[in-house]
């Protein structure tokens, strides 16, 4: 078990050393999250209000659909995980004009740690605990997985073909997730570069 | 080590092999220096060392040598390496070698040429199948003390080491289109017909070289050596993206649904695995399809003292000479049923060594056969020799007798297709007669097996089989395959006729080496009535070693079906269960040991609560404080009694994270939350939070917690921490399957907030400090069991409650996690000039015990909300989730165990959690029993132990003194029956 706590994670190289790291981590810091839940029967009138005021229309499948200035990720059946796209104060309020006829809002951007992993044995180092298929056959760029890494939950979805990922983490359990992916990585050689802010600091 | 004291090797051949004579490894084998080369398995360099002798076996501690090459070795299982990474039960067939490798001899004492318990050898008798239940029944007593340490010490396989594992193992998945188990010719063909055609391909030996018996030929693939044809495809296979070869990767196991199991030595090839990398991984590999191409296992035969070293399967002869160069014998004896055993024999020929004859029991050898090769028709009876392999006896089908010496006798009863895998998920295999063999019969879905695995058994057929299954696994997943070219591969005989016992045979005759089961101790098993294959296994032991009867399985049901009249076939095989070999506990656990055996949760201000000197304990998955101790404390009751006068003099602050958080919304929030909960919600206001408590379906309390309404259609519902997934889950249940008309949605936010508890009189006084000012928080604008969003005075967002666990005048203030910590250092700060103190979970029950408050203890899955004097919250007016069933007569039965309060007697005395009531004056028996005490603490505010439980008939029995007796402590105290609220009853505290 580790004592580590989210906003902490020490910049520098971990595992082996010498040559190109196999993986390179960074926390993402100040996003602004939230989830939205469909009302009863509205998925279509709220994909079509995303539509409308993000330019995005709500994936059924998991996907990632990104708009303007927001960022829908499926997490379940007429679930998503919203990500604003600026650290705006407010995102029950950013999403409550366009959505709250047709959806529950609840505020999340607390509720888990959000990582950014990238590097060339990033799969290598996910296959270590990920149960998920990564491969370009049958995992590709926009695509989620709802899962657990090493029996800690986890949202996953690819962010580029290089291939990088996104990996949303629950707050809780981040230290003993942090420990898995940290000894994961150690054989490849690990960077783990400095959180990177989106958006401003709020409170 | 000291080269120039290290013996040649006179056992290896000047040249050939695919050892690597410019790169000597050092080892030693009971303490004696050795030589082999990089290639070598610690098997085959004992054999270039011309040791033969290489453990004793289990029961009578009979000499044993190398009986195989390959993983079904029954016989030379050793210790390797020392210390915490000793190692017991590692066959030296595929413990490769390494520069310093060490390896130590099993079951003998003092050692292995002469060990004392080989005199077992003269109490044979009494070591007969079922000798367990048999000999050492009686007297009864000895069982324990005397027979049983005395079998383990003489029959113990190896020692394992005692320190911690200084090594690490890892898990990883892996998927594929088409896995394809074995890289010999059937799965070579199969993995490169389907990489060609573009499937994912992964491929998986158990060897450190991929080929397979190609490795341990001389016969042309080709127009080339097998194996150099082995490393092109292998080499092909490396350049494609879409193959991940795995070799040193054993895959044990097929679940349903294409999965497979698999263990890939990565490190056990090196003395210490180099930094960062683990000593094994646990594969677990999905795929579409899969090709079972796991080749064969050779059958001894059985006939006299078929266990002297010097007597080896002729297959494994033939390995040592061609691919590790290394000579088993000088002089040699063949004994087959079959003609395969003839290619051993001409290959031991060419490598050097005297063939004195080859003995067939069919009355003509194969075509081929003959050319220059002393032969006779017949077979051997008996072995002679000690430690090592003198003579053999022939008897031959004419009758006549002939004494042969030998240094090796090279057997062959056949090839048994290694098909665990196809059976593992319960099909059974059906008997071939033409192959003498067991072969798959139905297959699981997707799997398909080819080569020897599958009873096809020359090369030529096995390329062939490997290329159509591959073909057919990338046509299923829905690409092309092209047709491969089949490389040429020379004729070669095949035919069997199996001979399954030599008459005339004297001697113990063994069918399974590793436990030591024989001939006879079959056909007792079977006179005695045990005459199906699992009983007969069972009661020989026979295939229950860690070998699980490789090389003895097919034997044994031969002679049980020939003793029994009946064919083989009917018999069947007993069940193949994984894993197919042995896998370390510790890759099975992989990185989850010690510290990170599973996930662990931290609040968010647990570095604050580390700072503060925090004794933290495990509560679920949750690390919590338990309490703050402060300098001169000398025991957390101390630290727990100062946290409790603290709170209810001043202020306490509690982290109070934990709880289950669900955010609910919805038209129908209200009405869900009515047919949850057992007490009615839909005159809740906005702004207010309310007590409510949920039913199982069978009328059982569920859980508790508060609902707060936040919006005109938005709720908070807690739960408690123990509770927060199960709720959850109950909650997810009930609309998807009960209720989908209802239009709510929930979330958890538990992981959001972060929450703590406010108590004591100061409380208000400690929030002032850091509420932003414009918030009125006097009781007449935010009174007992308000709600509402605020701010804090830096600005931050955050939710206030003014609800009590403790009993105190308290709220409870929920911030993002990330404000957590700042925000708890801020409460300490602000509350200093207060005497404000962190409490932690000792001093949270004491309180909430103090109170009367019901939890985890109490609802523990057996009680009704009547039992906990909760009856009256059960609504008349409309249904909910165990309304009917919570008013069985049974379940409101007065003379129930029913909360009541406790307290001693004797105020001095102690009183603990699970002592039991009986009435006073009686026996402490079940009989007696009135129930028990489910909470128990010391009132810091009563001065006494004070307790809570659950008491036949309780609340009539109020003033009444029963006996509390609590045996794990040996204590028993007369108790005073109370009502459950000990302090501020009217709660007078709360509404301030």
């Amino acid at each position: 078990m580790s004592d580590i706590v989210t906003g902490v994670l020490a910049a520098g190289r971990t595992g082996r050393t010498g040559g190109a790291p196999g993986l390179v981590v960074r926390e993402v810091l100040g996003l602004r999250t939230a989830s939205l839940v469909a009302r009863r029967g509205a998925a279509t009138r709220l994909s079509d209000a995303t539509l409308a005021a993000f330019g995005a229309a709500l994936p059924s499948t998991p996907r990632v659909a990104v708009g303007r200035g927001a960022t829908f990720i499926w997490t379940g059946p007429a679930q998503w995980l919203v990500e604003a796209s600026s650290g705006r104060d407010d995102i029950e309020a950013l999403l409550a004009a366009p959505c709250s006829a047709f959806a529950a809002i609840a505020e999340q951007s607390d509720s888990r740690v959000t990582l950014e992993v990238e590097g060339p044995r990033v799969r290598d180092v996910l296959a270590k605990g990920l149960p998920i298929d990564l491969h370009p056959a049958a995992f590709r760029s926009g695509d989620v997985a709802v899962t657990a890494v090493a029996h800690v939950g986890v949202y996953l979805w690819q962010l580029s073909d290089a291939p990088s990922y996104r990996l949303a983490v629950v707050r809780s359990f981040f230290g003993s997730f942090w420990h898995w992916l940290i000894s994961s990585a150690a054989e490849y050689g690990c960077e783990v570069e400095a959180p990177e802010h989106r958006g401003q600091s709020v409170r | 080590m000291n080269k120039a004291a290290t013996p040649k090797q006179l056992g290896r051949l000047a040249a050939g092999g695919l050892v690597d004579r410019g790169q000597p490894l050092s080892f030693s084998f009971d303490g004696r220096s050795l030589e082999g080369y990089a290639g070598d398995t610690l098997a085959s360099a004992l054999v270039a060392n011309q040791v033969r002798l290489v453990g004793r076996s289990f029961k009578y501690h009979r000499p044993r040598g190398l009986l195989s090459a390959g993983g079904e070795e029954p016989n030379a299982l050793v210790e390797l390496r020392g210390g915490a990474r000793r190692e017991p039960n590692t066959r030296a067939t595929v413990a490769e070698l390494f520069d310093g490798l060490e390896a130590v001899s099993q079951n003998r004492w003092p050692s292995l040429r002469f060990d004392v318990l080989a005199a077992n050898r003269l109490l044979g008798p009494l070591f007969a199948a079922g000798f367990y239940y048999k000999t050492f029944m009686w007297p009864a007593a000895f069982w324990e003390k005397v027979y049983e340490p005395l079998i383990r010490r003489a029959a113990g396989l190896g020692r394992i080491a005692t320190g911690p594992d200084p090594d690490t193992y890892e898990k990883a998945f892996a998927f594929c289109d088409v896995l394809v188990v074995g890289s010999g010719p059937a799965g070579l063909m199969a993995a490169l017909s389907a990489a060609r055609a573009g499937a994912r391909v992964l491929l998986a030996e158990d060897d450190f070289r991929f080929g397979g018996r190609l490795l341990a030929e001389r016969r042309p693939v080709g127009d080339r050596p097998g194996h150099v044809w082995a490393d092109e495809v292998v080499a092909e296979l490396k350049s494609m993206p879409n193959v991940r070869l795995l070799r040193r990767t054993c895959v044990f196991a097929s679940y349903d649904h294409g999965v497979f199991a698999a263990v890939e030595r990565v490190n056990d090839h090196l003395a210490t695995p180099p930094e960062f990398e683990p000593r094994q991984r646990l594969w677990r590999i999905v795929s579409r399809r899969a090709v079972v191409a796991a080749g064969a296992i050779e059958r001894p035969l059985l006939f006299g003292d078929n266990d002297r070293p010097g007597v080896m399967l002729a297959g494994a002869a033939r390995a040592y000479a061609n691919r590790y160069a290394a000579l088993a014998g000088r002089r040699v004896v063949v004994s087959t049923d079959n003609d395969d055993a003839w290619t051993t024999a001409f290959d031991l020929a060419a490598a050097g060594a005297t063939i004195a004859a080859v003995v067939d029991s069919r009355e003509s050898p194969p075509v081929s056969a003959g050319a220059g090769l002393p032969w006779m028709s017949g077979a051997v009876v008996r072995a002679l020799g000690g430690r090592s392999l003198e003579a053999v006896d022939v008897r031959t089908a004419q009758g006549g007798a002939h004494r042969i010496d030998c240094d090796l006798l090279a057997m062959s009863g056949g090839w048994t297709p290694t098909l665990h895998l196809t059976s593992h998920q319960g099909a059974r295999p059906r008997w071939d007669e033409r192959l003498a063999a067991f072969v798959a019969d139905q297959l699981p879905s997707g799997m398909a097996v080819a080569g020897a695995a599958n009873g096809e058994r020359s090369t030529a057929e096995a390329l062939a089989a490997g290329a159509r299954a591959g073909m057919a696994a990338v046509e299923a997943v829905g690409l092309r395959a092209r047709a491969a070219d089949l490389p040429s591969v020379p004729p070669e005989p095949t035919a069997q006729r199996a001979l399954w016992r030599m008459s005339g045979s004297a001697g113990k005759s063994f069918v399974d080496f590793q436990n030591d089961v024989t001939t006879s101790d079959i056909e007792l098993a079977e006179r005695e009535g045990y005459r199906s294959p699992e009983h007969m296994k069972r009661y020989t032991t026979l295939g229950m070693a860690t070998d699980q009867g490789k090389t003895a399985g097919v034997n044994g049901l031969a002679l049980l079906a020939e003793r029994a009249g009946q064919p083989i076939g009917r018999i069947g095989t007993t069940t193949f269960r994984a894993p197919f070999a042995p896998v370390a506990i510790g890759a099975l656990a992989g990185p989850h040991c010690g510290a990170e055996f599973k996930p662990v949760r931290l609040p968010a201000a647990h570095r604050w609560a580390v700072e503060q000197g925090a004794v933290l304990v495990e509560t679920g998955a949750w690390l919590r404080a338990a309490y703050f101790p402060r300098s001169g404390e000398k025991d957390w009751l101390e630290a727990m009694t100062r946290e409790v006068t603290t709170t209810r003099s001043a202020v306490g602050v509690c982290d109070v994270s934990t709880l289950g958080k669900i955010d609910l919304q919805g038209g129908d929030a209200a009405e869900f939350l009515e047919r949850l909960y057992v007490n009615g919600w839909k005159t809740l206001a906005i702004g207010r939070a309310r007590y409510g408590l949920m039913l199982r379906e069978d009328g059982i309390v569920m859980d508790d917690g508060t609902v707060s309404r936040l919006g005109e259609q938005r709720y908070l519902v807690t739960t408690t921490t123990a509770n927060a997934g199960s709720v959850f889950q109950h909650m997810q249940f009930c609309h998807q399957v009960l209720w989908p008309e209802l239009d709510v949605q929930f979330v958890s936010v538990s992981d959001q907030w972060a929450q703590f508890s406010i108590a004591g009189p100061r409380a208000r006084d400690l929030l002032r400090a850091v509420v932003d000012s414009r918030h009125d928080l006097s009781s007449e604008a935010f009174p007992y069991m308000a709600a509402a969003d605020v701010r804090l005075a830096d600005g931050t967002r955050a939710r206030l409650f003014r609800i009590s666990f403790s009993g105190e005048f308290a709220y409870e203030l929920a911030v993002p996690a990330a404000a957590g910590e700042r925000t708890v250092r801020w409460l300490m700060q602000a509350g200093a000039a207060l005497g404000v103190a962190a409490y932690g979970l000792e001093a949270l029950g004491t309180m909430r015990i103090e109170k009367g408050h019901v939890a985890g203890n109490e609802l523990n899955g057996q009680t009704t909300a009547y039992d906990l004097g909760l009856g009256r919250m059960l609504s008349a007016s409309k249904d909910f989730i165990g309304a009917v069933m919570a008013r069985r007569g049974a379940l409101t039965d007065p003379g129930r165990p029913r909360l009541v309060g406790l307290a001693p007697v004797d105020r001095a005395a102690r009183i603990g959690a699970g002592a039991h009531f009986v009435a006073a004056g009686a026996s402490p028996t079940a009989a007696n029993d009135q129930g028990f005490m489910t909470s128990a603490a010391f009132s810091p505010t009563l001065g006494h132990w004070i307790g809570l439980g659950l008491l036949a008939g309780g609340p009539e029995r109020l003033g009444e003194q029963v006996l509390a007796v609590d045996l794990l402590r040996a204590r028993s105290t007369l108790v005073e029956v109370r009502a459950p609220v000990f302090v501020d009853p009217a709660g007078d505290r709360l509404r301030v």
